[in-house]
């Protein structure tokens, strides 16, 4: 694989710098958004990680997204149960979603191989099945902590519980470096460097690189021998569990667990961001999923303001669906026609 | 005789850069049967599709020459064209729809609509009279002199109903100055096609042209008024009704020259290391039936057939790659075939003839494919680190792979150049390297030399008889080079229509091995 950075992506980023110059021109305030970026990028950053293990396992896009998100927001909700605070507590929330993602992780494989060829689709409707099911279990799950329940009648959890009282913001306020009226957050970044290098390392091994293989031509690996469900259940725990590992990280910069729903909006944009950053179907790079999840969330994070601004109120999520799904879309087409080639 | 109803000149046609057919030149009179016959891959499908204006063929890139269809060129690009020119064509593989009725199929698009409607609401969607079509589609059946209730759903009917549904289908039409055959009888018994013979000959006495591929060749001779053999999309011999002879057919559609190589016979204790019991194989285009076989130790089998009839099927079913019927022994004990990793585990290895698809990891270094198979699914070129972690022994793949490169003559820049800049030759040596390092005990290859060029043929041919003979691996070779199998071989297997017709010596007679091939008897071609 050439890691030139091809057309698409020039324009993309073009496109990221024509609004910065917009926004310049609008007055906006263009430190505060840099800073911004870069919180979103991280935020967003390690769910987009997710997508790499099963895209590389030739098992597809990880639209299955939610039920990673699940399990780390189980994780999230017994730290908060167990009231763990701080790095600490982050921490622990990571642990504790590993459990319940590797179990998860293995019925997403054992359904994922069952109908192999059409993954994607399948994931997708995982994601969506899976989902209600889980708001059952929410409304019943037997967490005590009030601050998780439903102020009133303190009964299941609540949509949308706060973690200012436990780990919410800890790795943004983690070693804030100021530059100027720039803040980078280095705590931040540095977490996502060591999630990237540990993703990175387990490619270099031997069981990531007959997932790479795997991915490249399953046949082949058959007749060498090699347990191809074996191989893609391992890559789609892996996604699974960093998944996981993503929605902590995403809960802690954004201050609150979103239950219920919430896990079914992250899945497309993931998808989306490894897209842009130049992924095109059968193998992913780290570099796909850092370049791809900084121009996505970015371009999102500067046209919002700037399309209301010079638009009409609410266009900002208008322009984010067209982002998404366009650019999953035209993802499918180049497939598509790189396979007919 | 009457006038030419179709001429085809200097026909060319190439899917990507291999020429499929190759300045084909052919003619047929007014109510003539020509036949048409040739291994599979040997242009005859791409000349009909291009008669029939197949998309395929347009999809592709189109062709160059002449098509002149009564006395006018013509370019067919769709099959509607074709249709509406008077051109009808019967599929090897059934072009029927499974939940329609057999007088439904044979009207399908040809309906006899009532008269009322029609005016009222154009012909498209005027109702159909169903019972004028079935009147219809009976009549055509009894021409046919086939016995079947026309309410019938078609998924329900035999194959050799199916077969004559779709021959009917074309007969019934009312203007059909061309009829296309694409190996008809491959699936009807020899009533059924006698049969349809008969049907072929009165079509042509009522005018009809006919083009009739198959490579049944007593068929041929017996309905054909003149013969065009085709061999890697040329043209090679034309034969006139008084010149037929089913053993020249088979040698011109075969293609050898074949000169007897003198081999030294090695005595060999008859221990057989492999068995096929009712061994089937479902493998689409490669159908393999009721095998029985015994594969003996240390020797080289060679499994060869006409493309399609099932050579390749045996290997393939071994590995897990296609549903299985029967049983497969190895060393006595039956083997779960559906566990490759088992099968691997015990020394039985495979090389596919399709080495871009199957047998090459194209992204990947000529290093990492050649320890690829030894390295992850036989755990060599381990070594420990720190005592716990199993790390690649780098020092000793680099040694090996070098040694590999150099025996085996692979032209590489270097071991970390990636496998699909190589050429084809160079390609199947990787590959060979690759099933070197396993030392399989039982190693199946297929088409070893299938696009290769001259000199990396030698090397490949030698390279498995040195593993047979140092490593003392069993060898089964599938392959449609029969003579490169001659001179490896201790015994060659000959397939036809998925069945083992017979197995030969190496120095068997050219006539033993074309009749083997078209499953003819020896008798019949006297």
């Amino acid at each position: 694989m050439d890691s030139k950075i091809k057309l698409p992506q020039i324009i993309i980023t073009a496109f990221m710098a024509g609004l910065f110059v917009l926004a310049a021109l609008l007055g906006m305030d263009i430190p505060e958004l840099i800073s911004g970026s870069f919180t979103k990028f991280v935020m967003n950053g390690v769910l987009v990680l997710a997508m790499i293990p099963m895209i590389n396992a030739g098992v597809g896009m990880n639209f299955g997204l939610p039920v990673g998100i699940v399990a780390g927001l189980l994780g999230m909700c017994m730290a908060i149960q167990l009231r763990m605070t701080g790095i600490a507590g982050f921490l622990g929330a990571v642990a504790l979603s590993v459990v319940p993602a590797v179990i998860l992780g293995l019925i997403y494989a054992k359904i994922l191989n069952m109908v192999k060829g059409k993954e994607d689709i399948a994931a997708i409707f995982i994601g969506y099945s899976f989902i209600p099911i889980m708001n059952f279990v929410w409304t019943v799950a037997p967490f005590t902590n009030r601050e998780m329940l439903y102020p009133v009648g303190a009964e299941g959890l609540r949509p949308k519980i706060s973690l200012e009282n436990y780990f919410g913001s800890v790795l943004n306020e983690l070693f804030v470096l100021k530059l100027g009226k720039i803040s980078v957050p280095l705590g931040l970044l540095l977490a996502y460097a060591a999630v990237c290098l540990l993703v990175y390392g387990f490619f270099k091994t031997k069981s990531g690189s007959v997932m790479l293989a795997v991915g490249e031509n399953e046949k082949f690996c058959q007749l060498s021998g090699i347990r191809i469900d074996r191989v893609r259940t391992t890559a789609i725990v892996l996604s699974t569990v960093i998944g996981a590992a993503g929605i902590c990280v995403y809960a802690q910069t954004y201050g609150f667990v979103e239950l219920y729903n919430a896990p079914l909006s992250h899945s497309f944009p993931a998808v989306s961001a490894i897209l842009i950053g130049g992924c095109i179907g059968r193998q992913a790079k780290i570099s796909h999923a850092v370049l791809g999840t900084y121009l996505y969330q970015t371009i999102y994070l500067l046209s919002a303001p700037i399309a209301n601004a010079i638009l009409i109120p609410q266009m900002s999520e208008i322009v984010r669906m067209i982002i998404t799904n366009g650019i999953i879309l035209y993802a499918f087409l180049k497939q598509e026609r790189r396979r007919r080639q | 005789m009457g006038e030419y109803v179709l001429e085809v000149r200097n026909l060319e046609k190439y899917y990507g850069q291999n020429k499929v057919l190759d300045k084909v030149s052919l003619s047929v009179r007014k109510g003539e049967i020509c036949g048409l016959i040739g291994a599979n891959g040997s242009g005859k499908s791409t000349l009909m599709n291009i008669l029939f204006g197949n998309s395929i063929i347009a999809g592709t890139g189109g062709y160059s020459g002449d098509v002149v269809f009564e006395g006018e060129k013509v370019q067919i690009s769709t099959t509607t064209e074709a249709i509406g020119r008077g051109i009808g064509m019967i599929y090897q593989e059934f072009m029927l729809i499974p939940e329609m009725t057999v007088a439904e199929n044979i009207k399908l698009t040809r309906e006899n609509t009532k008269r009322i409607f029609g005016r009222a609401l154009g012909s498209e969607l005027s109702y159909v009279d169903r019972k004028k079509d079935s009147e219809d589609a009976a009549a055509v059946l009894e021409q046919l002199g086939f016995q079947i209730d026309n309410s019938y759903l078609v998924k329900n009917i035999s194959v050799n109903a199916k077969q004559f549904v779709e021959i009917a289908r074309e007969v019934n039409k009312q203007d059909l100055k061309l009829l296309l055959l694409d190996e008809p009888t491959a699936v009807l018994n020899d009533e059924d096609a006698g049969k349809l013979m008969k049907v072929l000959k009165e079509l042509a006495k009522k005018g009809t042209s006919i083009i009739f591929c198959s490579h049944r060749l007593h068929e041929i001779c017996e309905v054909c008024d003149h013969v065009t053999v085709l061999r890697g999309g040329k043209a090679v011999s034309d034969y006139g009704r008084e010149e037929l002879d089913m053993r020249a057919l088979a040698r011109d559609m075969i293609g050898y020259d074949v000169t007897a190589v003198k081999k030294e016979r090695r005595n060999q204790e008859k221990k057989a290391v492999l068995s096929f019991r009712d061994f089937s194989v479902y493998m689409p285009g490669e159908f393999l039936d009721r095998l029985n076989l015994e594969v003996y130790e240390g020797e080289i089998l060679g499994l060869t057939s006409l493309s399609g009839h099932g050579k390749l099927a045996a290997g393939y079913g071994v590995m897990g790659q296609f549903p299985v019927m029967g049983e497969f022994l190895y060393g006595g004990a039956s083997m779960d075939v559906k566990n490759v990793r088992k099968t691997i585990e015990h020394g039985i290895f495979l090389l596919p003839d399709d080495r871009k698809n199957m047998g090459l990891l194209l992204e990947h270094s000529v290093r990492d494919n050649i320890i690829f198979s030894g390295f992850y699914g036989r755990n060599l070129f381990q070594k420990k680190a720190g005592g716990i972690f199993s790390v690649k022994d780098k020092k000793e793949i680099d040694r090996y792979v070098k040694q590999q490169i150099e025996k085996l003559d692979i032209k590489c820049g270097n071991p970390d150049q990636k496998v699909k800049e190589l050429s084809g030759g160079n390609q199947q040596k990787v590959c060979i390297a690759r099933a070197v390092l396993v030392a399989p005990k039982v190693l199946f290859v297929m088409e070893p030399t299938r696009g290769v060029d001259i000199g990396a043929k030698e090397k490949i041919l030698d390279m498995l008889v040195q593993i047979n003979r140092e490593q003392g691996a069993t060898i089964v070779v599938a392959s449609s080079e029969l003579e490169e199998l001659k001179r490896i071989s201790d015994r060659i297997a000959v397939f036809c229509e998925g069945r083992l017709s017979q197995i030969l010596t190496p120095d068997a007679s050219d006539e033993e091995f074309a009749f083997a091939f078209t499953g003819e008897e020896g008798e019949d071609g006297q």
